[in-house]
């Protein structure tokens, strides 16, 4: 706080003003809360799929791609389903559980590769999975310039048709029912975790590997179905922005997103239901920062840089104490001893 | 020399001096990242400190003109930048991957704020002073070998003779048996008598330095001119050429040839005109990279054994 005060001094701006300006627009308006909750969903949900994969043990860094191929193969269905079309349209009670399922599968496949990398031939997946963001945004970019270009200037393709589109929910806003997917799905990964005996399974494996393999888990299943779910909600992430944001495919429609669900994950310290909270104050200060570009004329990469170093205290004040303090993120619903060892 | 062939040799010529220009800067972040990896520590913030190096030596040839001096404050960046980095690897003991991978959005953020601060918002962005490929005598004249080995600039064999001196300092040296000691049982380097963290200190601000120079690299002998999206990825790919050259500079010195290669021919197959879509050949290394550290071919048997560990003395 008190170094980004600095920054903000450096650009001739008040730092109270500019941070009623970062807070001010995205919590205390009804359209700016609106806002929030659209960049909420993908964080979230990205957010989840690292606490899933990084608690077995598979060091997952591609979600940036898992949202695109997510994305894309849901406008794809989207476009496929359109009026008109061979399919014709078909009633949103069936298109949205297949629209789910679809983005879930290839955010899934399209992780379980790397998995399967790791899992198989001990390939090294940190470096694999950033690498495989660059050819999901290759084959993005082929995809809205080739085969799914609409006639236009832009590489983009057609809106999607409206059938396709996630309801809004809060009426005046853009907010949208991805946020409520994001809701679900962080229950839904809370209880894989801690109440189910996969969940516990995979916990052991991202523990202790050797462990797990002596009490008879098969370790490369275990990796490569993390890597399918991490994936996958990474993909359902792809899934809210397309179909609840912008309503077509683009180019750079990921924008760093993949990356910044990671950081989300990590400061709400790999708890699934820590995460809707603290994802809601960054997707905040997103939209917070560009109110703040529009009023102080700062430039919103100051943002970037006030998150870096917020994630960099964080883990050294963390590193530094050394187990000595039990930081609860929420008093009343404290996770199982099990979960904070594992964060560490 | 008939027409085709004449076409061909040119093709070839072109695509080989690419080859070798487009490996450069990453072949010299791959050199001090094998320092940082002997040592114990994958700096995955290789990524953020090119982008600052770049802006730091287009910055400062815009206001000095000076390019040598532009070279060593971005080395001098790369240094400071990979302070903080060794503090979080190696005192505070973080994740490497996630000091390393949230360092890289701060280094953005930075590049980007400075470089608006400095230049303000223009659109046309300014390009300055760079290397110029060297005109050797009678050597550069020689067909096919003398625009390809002979035509490069003085960055490039500055680089090949660092990668020599890395090979020196790494495996005939009594520093670099400790540096990886520390990487390979830094428990057993701890009672020789050698002091672990100062160690990876070392590896991870020899990395940087060379990761600073290597944006100045890129800056000051190919692109000319600074953009965000300028590294876009070179950092990571420079970390596959680590692995794909076994942790052996002079192994990685060919695997960076490798990949500039395959870089290279994406961009001769464009200016040639072909049917096949730009960006599947874009994808080339990263598809390369991927397959080359797959574990397809080994590898793990050769990697530091403690890599990614940090080391708690008792």
């Amino acid at each position: 706080m008190l170094v980004t005060s600095i920054l903000f001094l450096a650009y001739g701006a008040s730092p109270l003003q500019a941070y009623f300006a970062l807070f001010h627009e995205p919590f205390a308006t009804l359209r700016g809360f609106g806002y929030s909750l659209v960049r909420t969903s993908p964080l979230a949900l990205i957010a989840l799929g690292t606490i899933v994969s990084w608690r077995s043990g598979f060091a997952y860094l591609g979600f940036e791609g898992c949202f695109i191929i997510g994305a894309s193969a849901t406008a794809w269905l989207a476009l496929l389903t359109a009026p008109g079309t061979r399919l014709g349209p078909i009633p949103f009670s069936l298109f949205l559980p297949l629209a789910i399922l679809f983005g879930f599968a290839a955010g899934g496949v399209w992780a379980g590769l790397v998995g399967l990398m790791r899992a198989r031939l001990g390939g090294n997946e940190v470096l694999i999975s950033l690498m495989s963001n660059y050819i999901a945004v290759f084959i993005l970019q082929y995809l809205v310039s080739g085969p799914m270009r609409a006639p236009g200037s832009l590489p983009e393709t057609r809106l999607l048709p409206r059938g396709t589109w996630l309801p809004f929910i809060l009426p005046g806003t853009r907010a949208h029912a991805g946020i409520l997917i994001a809701i679900a799905a962080a229950i839904l990964v809370w209880m894989l975790l801690q109440k189910m005996p996969l969940g516990y399974e995979l916990i052991v494996t991202g523990f202790n590997a050797a462990a797990a393999r002596y009490a008879g888990i098969d370790v490369g299943r275990r990796i490569l179905l993390a890597a399918f779910f991490a994936g996958g909600l990474g993909g359902l992430a792809g899934m809210a922005e397309v179909l609840g944001s912008q309503h077509r495919l683009m180019d750079g429609i990921s924008g760093g997103v993949g990356f910044v669900g990671i950081v989300v994950a990590l400061l709400a310290r790999l708890n699934p239901i820590a995460v809707i909270p603290t994802a809601l104050l960054y997707g905040g200060m997103s939209v917070g920062a560009d109110a703040m570009q529009r009023r102080a004329d700062i430039p919103s990469s100051i943002t970037f840089i006030l998150q870096s170093l917020t994630v960099l205290l964080v883990l050294a004040f963390d590193a530094l104490r050394y187990y000595k303090i039990n930081l609860h993120v929420f008093p009343g619903r404290t996770p199982p001893p099990a979960a904070q060892e594992v964060s560490k | 020399m008939s027409g085709q062939q004449f076409a061909l040799t040119a093709f070839v010529v072109t695509w080989l001096t690419a080859s070798l220009r487009l490996a450069g800067p990453v072949l010299l972040a791959a050199l001090g990242e094998t320092f940082a990896e002997q040592s114990g520590v994958l700096n995955i913030g290789i990524e953020g400190t090119i982008l600052l190096g770049a802006l730091t030596s287009f910055l400062v040839t815009l206001y000095t003109g000076m390019i040598w001096v532009s070279l060593l404050a971005a080395v001098v960046v790369g240094i400071a930048a990979n302070l903080l980095l060794a503090w979080m690897y190696v005192t505070v003991r973080a994740s490497q991957v996630v000091a390393g991978l949230v360092f890289n959005v701060l280094a953005l953020g930075v590049a980007s704020a400075v470089y608006r601060k400095a230049l303000g918002d223009s659109a046309v962005p300014e390009s300055i002073a760079m290397f110029q490929p060297l005109h050797i005598p009678f050597f550069g004249k020689l067909p096919v070998i003398g625009p390809v080995l002979f035509g490069q600039t003085i960055l490039f064999y500055l680089t090949i003779a660092l990668a020599f001196a890395s090979n020196f300092v790494l495996f005939r040296t009594n520093f670099g048996l400790a540096l990886r000691a520390s990487g390979e049982n830094p428990a057993a380097a701890d009672s020789a008598g050698i002091s672990v963290s100062r160690m990876r200190y070392a590896g991870t601000l020899i990395s940087g330095a060379a990761a600073g120079m290597a944006g100045g690299y890129l800056v000051l002998a190919q692109v000319g001119l600074f953009r965000e999206s300028i590294v876009s990825g070179q950092g990571f790919i420079a970390l596959g050429i680590v692995i794909f050259g076994r942790w052996h500079p002079l192994k990685a010195t060919v695997a960076a040839m490798v990949f500039g290669a395959c870089d290279a021919l994406q961009l001769s197959l464009q200016i040639f005109g072909t049917h096949v879509p730009p960006q599947l050949l874009l994808a080339l290394p990263y598809i390369v990279t991927i397959l080359a550290i797959s574990g397809l071919f080994g590898g793990k048997a050769v990697q530091p054994a403690a890599l990614m560990t940090p080391y708690v003395k008792d």
